[in-house]
This record gives C-alpha cells, sequence and structure tokens, in this order.
C-alpha cells in the first residue's frame, strides 16, 4: 500500500499559501488536515503539533465523558445514582441505562455498516482495530451531534480519511527506514556502561565508533544533520521528534492517536468548518431553517446539480426530466458520500485532494427575502467543484444516458459509474465548470429565471417558484408583441396537427405523446391538494375541469377507436383530478385564472355545464365584459412563451417535442412557493392547462363542424331543443340553459356503448362550438355597447384588439366546422 | 451486562386482573435477556406475555398452573453464576432461610429464586444468594398480609450480580439495589 503513495503522488494542492510553510504533497493526512482546517496553515511545525495535541486531548475528553459504562459512577463515589432514577428499567430519559439502551442501539447500526465496509481493502479495513477505531469515532460524533444521529453512509465517508491517516503512517515508517539516524534519538539507545559524565569521553573511542558507523553504512551514506536534508523529509522528521512541542502528544504523524486526528477530520468534514458545504447537512432528512427553499438540503443540492447541468447541457437536462429522473434518486449517494461509491479508492482519494483543497468559506451570503435564489451547495468553492464534478459526471456519461428511453435504464447508468473512466479528464471537466457554478449561482431570479428559454429548462419540481415569479412579469411586458405572433403560430400548429391526424392513423410519435397526456392526467390525480373554499376557487376548479374535459375529448375522438372504453373512465378520473388541481390552485393571481375561466367558456359552455350537472357550483359570473383585458393577456402569455419557445429551440418541431414545449410555458404562471409534492401535481395540472390551450384550436376545429353534423343526427331532436335557447341568450344564461339539456344528454351517453360516446363527445363538441358563436357574438354586441362608455384608454386599445380576434376566433370555428363536416 | 427479570406468583385471572400499569409501562421489549418465573402464573395468556418481553423464558410449576407441563425445579447458567428456579410451595416450612438453602444446595447453584410467600426477600446465605421476588400482581396470599406487588431485575455482569428490586407501595415504584460479588473460592470444586 506505500508503494501506491509512491506512483499516486497527488498534485500538490493549490490551496496552501506561503511558500515557507512546509508542504505535505506527499501526507495526504496532513495535508487534508490542513485544508479541512484542523492544522492551521502556519509555517512552523510547532503550532502543527500544538494545534495536533489540542485536538486530541479533546477528542480524548470526549471519549470519556461519553461511552458510558454504567457501572462505573460518573463522579466518583461523591453521590451514589439514586437507584430511582438509574435502574435498568428506568424510562428516565436521561439515566446512565437509557443512555445506555441508546448508545447499544446505535452502536448496533453502526455494526451493521462497518461490517460491510470497502469489503474490496478488507485486508485494513476489516481488521478489528481499525473497525473499533471506526465504530468508537462514529459512535461519538454521533452522540455529540444528536440531532443527526448516525446514517448510513457517515462510515463510508470516515473510512478514506482513516486510510490517509494510515497511509501516512506507512510513508513515515518508510522514511524512518531510510533516514534512522535521524529519528533515533542518539542518548536514549546507549547502554549505561558508559561513565555517566556527558563531556567526559575518551576521543580516540569516539573516532573509533565513528569510523565503525561510517564502515558499516556500506553504500557510503554520510551522517548528515537534519539541515541538509530534503525539506520534505525535514518535516516529516521534525514532525515525528518524541521531544518536539507537546511531546509524544504533539507528533503529528502518529499510530497512537490515528482515531483521534481521524476523528478531527470527521468532524471537519460533517460540520464544515463554519463553512459553506456542510456534509451533515446531506444526511438530515427535514429542511434547516436556513434554507431559503422548504427543501432538505440535499433535495436543493441535486436541484443545484441540474440547474448547472441545464446551463451546460440543456439537451442533456431536458432529456432527464422528460424522463422523469430526478436528480436526488443518484445525487443522493453521490453527494452524503461526496463520490466514494463511484469510484475506486485510490481515485477517490485524488478527487478528494481537489475537492478539499478548495475554499470552504461562504461566498455570498444566501439572504432570505431578496429576489436571489442561489443554491448552498454552489456558495462556496468547494461547493462549487462538489456540483461540478457531479455535472461533469453526468455529461461522461452524455451519449448513454441520451440513448436510453426509460427512466430505470437511466438511473441505472447512472448509478454503476463504470469503473474505467479517465480520471484527469474528469476533474479537467470539472474544474472548468466549477467556475460556471460559482457565477450562475450569483445570479438574481430575473437574469437567471428571466430568459424564458431558461426558465423553462430548470427542473420543474423544486423550482416553479422562482420562475413563476420571474417570467409572469416577463409576459405582461411582452404582451401586444407577441400575440400576432402567437395566433399564426398556434393557428399553424393547429392546421398541421389536423393534417397529422386526419385521414390516417395518427404517427407513433404523436401517440406516444397521447399516451403521455393520459399519462400525466392519471397523474394529476395523485397530488392531493388541501381543499379551499372561496368561490373563485370553485370557479376556477370548474374551468380546469372543462379544459381537461376537452382534452379528454379531444383524446376521445383521436382514440376512439382504440380504447373508446376507457375514454369514460377517464374522463370520470379527470373530474376528480380537476377538481382536486383546481382546488390546489393558488389564487395569488387571480386574473390569470380568471382568464382561463373565460376561455374556457368562449369555447366550452357545454362542457361547462355539463360539469355543473355533477357538480352545481355557481355559474360563471357573466364577468366577460370586464375579464376581456384578461382574455387576451391570457391568451398572449402563452403566446409569448411559445413564440420565444421556438425562437429559442431552433430543432425540428416534432410532435415529441410539441407538449413539452407548450407545456412549459405552464411553468410561468405557476407561481407560488408550494411544497414539492404540490408543486409536481400542480405543474402537471398546469401542464394539461397549456396542453388544453394549444390543442384548444384544434379542439374548437372538431367541435365546430360536430355543430353541423349534429342536426343530421338522431338525437338532434335533443339538440334542436338545446339550440334555440342557446341562440336566444347571452353567455350566462345559455350555460344554464344549456345545462339542463346536457343533463339529459350526457346521460344517455354515459350508459351506451361507444359509439353513443362518441356521438355524445361530438353533440357536446357542437354545443361548445354553439356556445363559442354565441360568445363572440355578445362579445362584439358588448364592444359596440361599450365603446362609448369606456374610459379606459386601455381598454379602448384592446376593443379593436378584441375585433380581431373574434373575427379570427370565428374563422378558425369555421374551419373546424368543415373538418368535422368532413368527419 | 445481563438482564435476567425475575417474577412470579401473580395469579392471573384468579386473583388480579393482570399487573399494575406502572409496571407494565416499564417491561418494555428489548431491554431484558432472560425472564425466569417462579410459577403460578396461572394461564396461558401470561406467559405468552412474558414471551413478548423476552423470547427466553424459564418457568417453573405452581401449584395453581392450569398448564401442567412446567417442571418443578430448573437450573440455567448465566455468565458466571448458576441461577436455581423453583416456585417454593415444594419447601417445607414455607419461606423458611435453611430449608431454601437446603434446596440450594441439592441444586448446586449460586442464585436460588423461589416464590409463593408474595413477600420480597433476599438472603445472602453461605456465598449464595436466595432471592424471593414476591407477587408481581400483589395478589393475595394467606400466610402474608398485606402484599405490595413487587419484581427483581437481576444486572449480571461477571462476577458480580446487582439486584434492583422494585415495589409497588402507595401507588408508587420504589427501587432499591443490592449488591451481591461472587466470590471465586464458593464455586464448588468438583468432588
Amino acid at each position: 500500500m506505500s508503494k501506491d503513495i509512491a506512483k499516486e503522488e497527488a498534485p500538490s494542492s493549490s490551496g496552501v499559501a506561503p511558500s515557507e510553510s512546509p508542504t505535505f504533497a506527499s501526507l495526504r493526512g496532513v495535508q487534508w488536515r490542513i485544508n479541512l482546517g484542523i492544522l492551521p496553515r502556519s509555517s512552523s511545525i510547532d503550532d502543527l503539533r500544538r494545534v495536533t495535541a489540542d485536538s486530541r486531548r479533546r477528542y480524548a475528553g470526549l471519549r470519556r465523558q461519553l461511552l458510558v459504562d454504567p457501572h462505573v459512577p460518573k463522579n466518583g463515589a461523591s453521590n451514589p445514582p439514586n437507584p430511582v432514577m438509574d435502574n435498568p428499567l428506568s424510562q428516565n430519559p436521561d439515566s446512565t441505562w437509557s443512555r445506555f439502551f441508546r448508545n447499544a442501539e446505535m452502536e448496533k447500526m453502526v455494526n451493521q455498516d462497518l461490517s460491510r465496509l470497502y469489503p474490496e481493502h478488507e485486508s485494513y479495513f476489516l481488521t478489528p482495530g481499525c473497525q473499533g477505531m471506526l465504530r468508537r469515532i462514529l459512535l461519538l460524533w454521533c452522540l455529540r451531534h444528536p440531532e443527526c444521529s448516525y446514517r448510513q453512509g457517515m462510515h463510508e465517508l470516515l473510512a478514506p480519511l482513516m486510510y490517509v491517516l494510515h497511509i501516512d503512517i506507512e510513508s513515515l515508517s518508510e522514511v524512518r527506514k531510510l533516514y534512522e539516524d535521524q529519528f533515533i534519538e542518539k542518548f536514549d539507545g546507549f547502554p549505561f556502561e558508559e561513565n555517566g559524565d556527558a563531556y567526559n569521553f575518551d576521543f580516540k573511542k569516539f573516532s573509533d565508533s565513528l569510523e565503525d558507523e561510517i564502515g558499516s553504512q556500506g553504500n557510503a551514506k554520510k551522517v548528515c544533520s537534519l539541515n541538509d536534508l530534503d525539506p520534505e523529509i525535514q518535516a516529516i522528521v521534525l514532525l515525528s521528534d518524541a521531544y518536539g512541542a507537546e511531546g509524544e502528544l504533539g507528533i503529528v504523524l502518529s499510530e497512537k492517536f490515528m482515531e483521534h486526528d481521524a476523528y478531527c477530520m470527521f468532524d471537519a468534514l460533517m460540520t464544515g468548518a463554519r463553512g459553506s458545504v456542510a456534509m451533515a447537512d446531506f444526511f438530515a432528512s427535514s429542511p434547516a431553517a436556513e434554507f431559503q427553499s422548504g427543501l432538505p438540503p440535499v433535495i436543493e443540492a441535486s436541484a443545484a446539480l441540474y440547474h448547472l447541468l441545464s446551463i451546460v447541457d440543456s439537451s442533456l437536462h431536458t432529456h432527464l426530466v422528460e424522463l422523469g429522473v430526478e436528480p436526488q434518486y443518484f445525487a443522493l449517494r453521490w453527494l452524503r458520500v461526496l463520490f466514494g461509491r463511484e469510484f475506486s479508492l485510490q481515485n477517490l482519494l485524488v478527487i478528494w485532494d481537489e475537492i478539499f483543497s478548495e475554499d470552504n468559506s461562504p461566498l455570498n451570503k444566501v439572504s432570505k427575502d431578496s429576489d436571489y435564489f442561489s443554491f448552498k451547495l454552489e456558495d462556496s468553492f468547494r461547493g462549487g467543484l462538489i456540483a461540478a464534478m457531479a455535472v461533469s459526471m453526468i455529461l461522461s456519461l452524455r451519449s448513454s444516458l441520451l440513448a436510453t428511453e426509460t427512466a430505470t435504464s437511466c438511473l441505472q447508468r447512472l448509478l454503476k459509474f463504470p469503473e474505467s473512466i479517465n480520471l484527469k479528464k474528469l476533474m479537467e471537466k470539472a474544474k472548468s465548470l466549477q467556475i460556471l457554478a460559482l457565477e450562475s449561482n450569483k445570479a438574481p431570479f430575473s437574469s437567471a429565471f428571466g430568459g424564458v428559454y431558461k426558465c423553462k429548462k430548470s427542473p420543474t419540481n423544486s423550482l416553479n417558484v422562482p420562475s413563476g415569479l420571474g417570467s409572469l412579469k416577463n409576459n405582461r411586458s411582452l404582451l401586444p408583441d407577441r400575440y400576432w405572433e402567437e395566433k399564426w403560430r398556434v393557428q399553424h400548429k393547429a392546421e398541421e396537427l389536423r393534417q397529422n391526424s386526419l385521414g390516417k392513423h395518427p404517427p407513433s410519435g404523436k401517440k406516444r405523446w397521447v399516451e403521455r397526456i393520459k399519462f400525466r392526467l392519471s397523474r394529476t390525480e395523485s397530488a392531493p391538494s388541501p381543499a379551499r373554499n372561496e368561490k373563485c376557487k370553485k370557479e376556477h376548479h370548474s374551468i380546469r375541469r372543462c379544459l381537461l374535459e376537452d382534452l379528454t375529448k379531444q383524446l376521445g375522438l383521436e382514440d376512439v377507436a382504440e380504447n373508446g372504453g376507457c375514454f369514460e373512465d377517464s374522463n370520470l378520473e379527470d373530474h376528480h383530478s380537476v377538481e382536486v388541481q383546481g382546488e390546489g390552485q393558488n389564487s395569488a393571481n387571480k386574473g390569470s385564472i380568471a382568464t382561463i375561466d373565460d376561455r374556457c367558456e368562449n369555447g366550452s359552455g357545454a362542457v361547462v355545464s355539463e360539469e355543473k350537472s355533477f357538480f352545481p357550483d355557481p355559474p360563471i359570473p357573466p364577468g366577460c365584459s370586464i375579464n376581456d383585458h384578461e382574455i387576451y393577456s391570457e391568451k398572449s402569455s402563452p403566446a409569448s412563451n411559445l413564440s420565444v419557445d421556438d425562437n429559442g429551440d431552433p430543432r425540428g418541431r416534432s410532435p415529441g417535442d410539441l407538449p413539452h414545449r407548450v407545456s412549459l410555458p405552464s411553468d410561468d404562471v405557476s407561481h407560488s412557493p408550494l411544497h414539492e409534492n404540490e408543486s409536481s401535481g400542480k405543474t402537471s395540472s398546469t401542464k394539461e392547462r397549456r396542453n388544453l390551450s394549444g390543442k384548444f384550436q384544434w379542439f374548437r376545429k372538431y367541435g365546430r363542424s360536430n355543430v353541423n353534423e349534429e342536426t343530421s343526427d338522431k338525437h338532434g331532436g335533443i339538440n334542436e331543443a338545446a339550440k334555440p335557447p342557446v341562440h336566444d341568450s347571452k353567455c350566462s344564461t345559455a350555460d344554464s340553459s344549456v345545462a339542463g339539456t346536457s343533463c339529459n344528454s350526457h346521460p344517455t351517453g354515459k350508459g351506451d356503448t361507444m359509439d353513443q360516446n362518441m356521438m355524445g363527445t361530438l353533440k357536446n363538441l357542437g354545443q361548445a362550438m354553439l356556445e363559442h358563436i354565441q360568445v363572440l357574438e355578445s362579445v362584439f354586441q358588448q364592444n359596440q355597447g361599450q365603446v362609448g362608455s369606456l374610459d379606459n384608454s386601455s381598454r379602448n386599445i384592446l376593443v379593436g384588439k378584441e375585433q380581431v380576434t373574434a373575427i379570427t376566433s370565428l374563422k378558425e370555428l369555421r374551419k373546424m366546422s368543415n373538418l368535422l363536416s368532413e368527419m | 451486562m445481563v438482564l435476567v427479570l425475575a417474577l412470579g406468583d401473580l395469579h392471573i385471572p384468579h386473583r388480579a386482573a393482570d399487573l399494575p400499569p406502572k409496571f407494565k409501562s416499564m417491561l418494555v421489549p428489548g431491554k431484558i435477556q432472560h425472564i425466569i418465573c417462579t410459577g403460578n402464573l396461572c394461564i396461558k395468556e401470561v406467559q405468552e406475555y412474558l414471551k413478548t418481553l423476552c423470547p427466553d423464558l424459564h418457568i417453573t410449576r405452581g401449584e395453581y398452573d392450569d398448564e401442567t407441563r412446567y417442571p418443578e425445579t430448573k437450573t440455567l447458567t448465566i455468565g458466571q453464576f448458576k441461577l436455581g428456579l423453583c416456585h417454593g410451595h415444594q419447601v417445607i416450612p414455607w419461606g423458611d432461610l435453611d430449608s431454601l438453602a437446603m434446596l440450594q444446595r441439592q441444586l448446586d447453584v449460586d442464585i436460588l429464586v423461589t416464590g409463593h410467600t408474595h413477600q420480597f426477600t433476599a438472603y445472602k446465605h453461605e456465598g449464595g444468594v436466595v432471592i424471593n421476588p414476591g407477587s408481581a400482581t400483589g395478589a393475595f396470599s394467606s400466610i402474608t398480609y398485606d402484599v405490595n406487588p413487587s419484581f427483581v431485575l437481576m444486572d449480571i455482569d461477571g462476577l458480580r450480580v446487582v439486584v434492583y428490586v422494585y415495589e409497588l407501595i402507595d401507588g408508587e415504584v420504589k427501587v432499591d439495589k443490592i449488591d451481591f460479588k461472587k466470590t471465586a473460592a464458593s464455586t464448588h470444586s468438583a468432588h
């Protein structure tokens, strides 16, 4: 093992400051102790020895204090323990027995882990001496820090530290062999036959003995004094001098005190030594108070990794996010053990050299109430390097990851990091990324996430908060410019999709997308949120419901040939899921939600009424006029995102990509700090919404043609009855009237065969289209009525726009009706 | 550090319904390595309950026990100590130290645990210890007035045994501790 040290000479670390301080490039143990902050970076050997001795004393004291033997009274015989308190069955948690039992349990856990430590290096690690030391260190540390008691993985952090110390001792013994005379105190071994005088020696005898010594050396090695030695060797000698400062306790490389030293290193590593990166945080399961996000630190750090990855290699990042590979699945292990499980021991030592040589002091204060969101992991050089290391590891697997299609195989590749990797390259890449990591962490919201491109690439789970807040403001400002672009694009897309689906069976890509949508729909069900009782919420969730219903109907149209049966089920479950999602929605930005309100109303009044048959909610207020402003702003927001989307995304527009891009702007509208689970559920719901909005145009086309078809339908009789009231009244009243009719129509569609389902859906579509037309007419009427009375300049501006948009939507309606008629 | 629980004479369900709740709260599984029970449980359910506290359970037969197949006496070795177990109604006069000492010599044990008197006693006698854990439920006894619920926990550690006595007096758990050391000379040499 000591030969390995000679080969694996660590590159002399960059952090050691002045030139006169001894560099311990070959003594990893000492170097790491300096880097971790245990030993001072001072120049004098004496200082090192003193600090070493102090830390060892502390450890010894701790050991005596905490390793409890209940038989031995703690304070001598001064106060014999009260039997009532101190009996073995005592419930009192403070009694020595309780502590004893607790320690026994912890010890059992530690033992379990230790027995499985580094089986490939068992010659060292599984020796009882080493195991005993490791056990004691871990127990003591956990007793000292009861808030994060022993967790699996801590032993793997400790083991390399111990190993490094062991290597040092071995190299020391090598040096001893070579320079024996330096170590052996000349006067210690003298036999006592000599007369005791120190000064009275026989010169002749002395010269004889000197010659003997020289002669016996063999290969003409001169007796050299300490100062002639290599400075490194010199340092080693001085460090191991039994008579130096602090005596034996101060011998820096000492086998006797290996346990003490290892404990100090472990403690420094875990608590971060007042720095930014504290490994103990990664083992904590609950969110720490000082973290900005309400997440456990390790989750946040994993998010930091993904954030960095998104900056560096966005395609890989999106690929992983799409597959649903959450960063903490693999990053947990990477971070908790500092890559201990991914590399062989020798490689790991090299990596840790680099990591420890980085400074750990926090760079910017992670403040709570600024607009910033910065990751604590990237808040120091060391943390930045850790993040960069992880990202470079992910990048090294890039090609194999991009090739996989399922999350499990991705995770397999990530978790079984290949043995034969070019470590040097990995480290170089990591170094280069480190700068980037630190830079990116400094950016405030607006620049880190404001570029809409970036925001949609960020991991949707935990970073919804920042992306929402930042880009929402952007959306408002982008309103006028992007609106027409979006309109055109949406239409274009809809036409494209229409062409794709018409006449032929949908291509596999689209099918996959459809399945994904279905998958997401079913997933929305799984995120229950606390119900809120505000009236607007109920309105919102009714909107949500109807939007989802739109989509399901659309899906039903596509897939009814394949699985008409399950359509009904998905329809039903979407009712539940939508309700759940709706209730979870925050009302922070009521305007945008109200706009969805209206849009849905515009397009699918029949659907809304349908849901009313299930849930007797108050009808959507006829606030069309009031909310017109927001209708269009809402429409433009996805529009703006979509357009920027397309601008920023030069890749071809495949159907598989479409849902992703459409869904990404949903990130913008999610805007409240939610718990991770909630937000994931919500994002999927907002994804649904966006998907629906994107598909809305297409849907409307279908619906339109349905209207025509209905007249020839045998169920047309009922519809005839529905239509006149629809035509006669305005939007709000139309809702209630159609409610009645749809109550009739829907149950019939429900219980019957697939065909009737189809008929029912087509009917509903037709009704929706009718509603749409109706609303548009009413809008025009209102416009005409209100032009004179409106004072608000913005309203005036938008009135013109309203008209134009109404016209365009009418055109689309006509197209859809044509389509349906063709069907 | 072996913890051995010694108890007996519960007389459940005839004379007592259950262990006192304060005792029950103290007896949690996982802490105790052995249970020795002098007898008179009396029903199977009590045995099952004791088994949940510790899988290593030794019982001798008391005169009211339902289960007829418990032995009359039992000996076991824990650490450096030999323990003997017997209900005690067989040893007449009941509770007499000399007679019990005879039994101890017969069984050749260091620690003899007997019951039947429903009264806690612990004697050091001829290099050995005779312990009566009393009645864990405080059941009625015709030979003892004012029975307090009590049981005994022995902490055997090498050549030293610490006996903790838990008694429920006036609703409070009182704990007492007695130390016994086994002298090496007292181990009987082979004849």
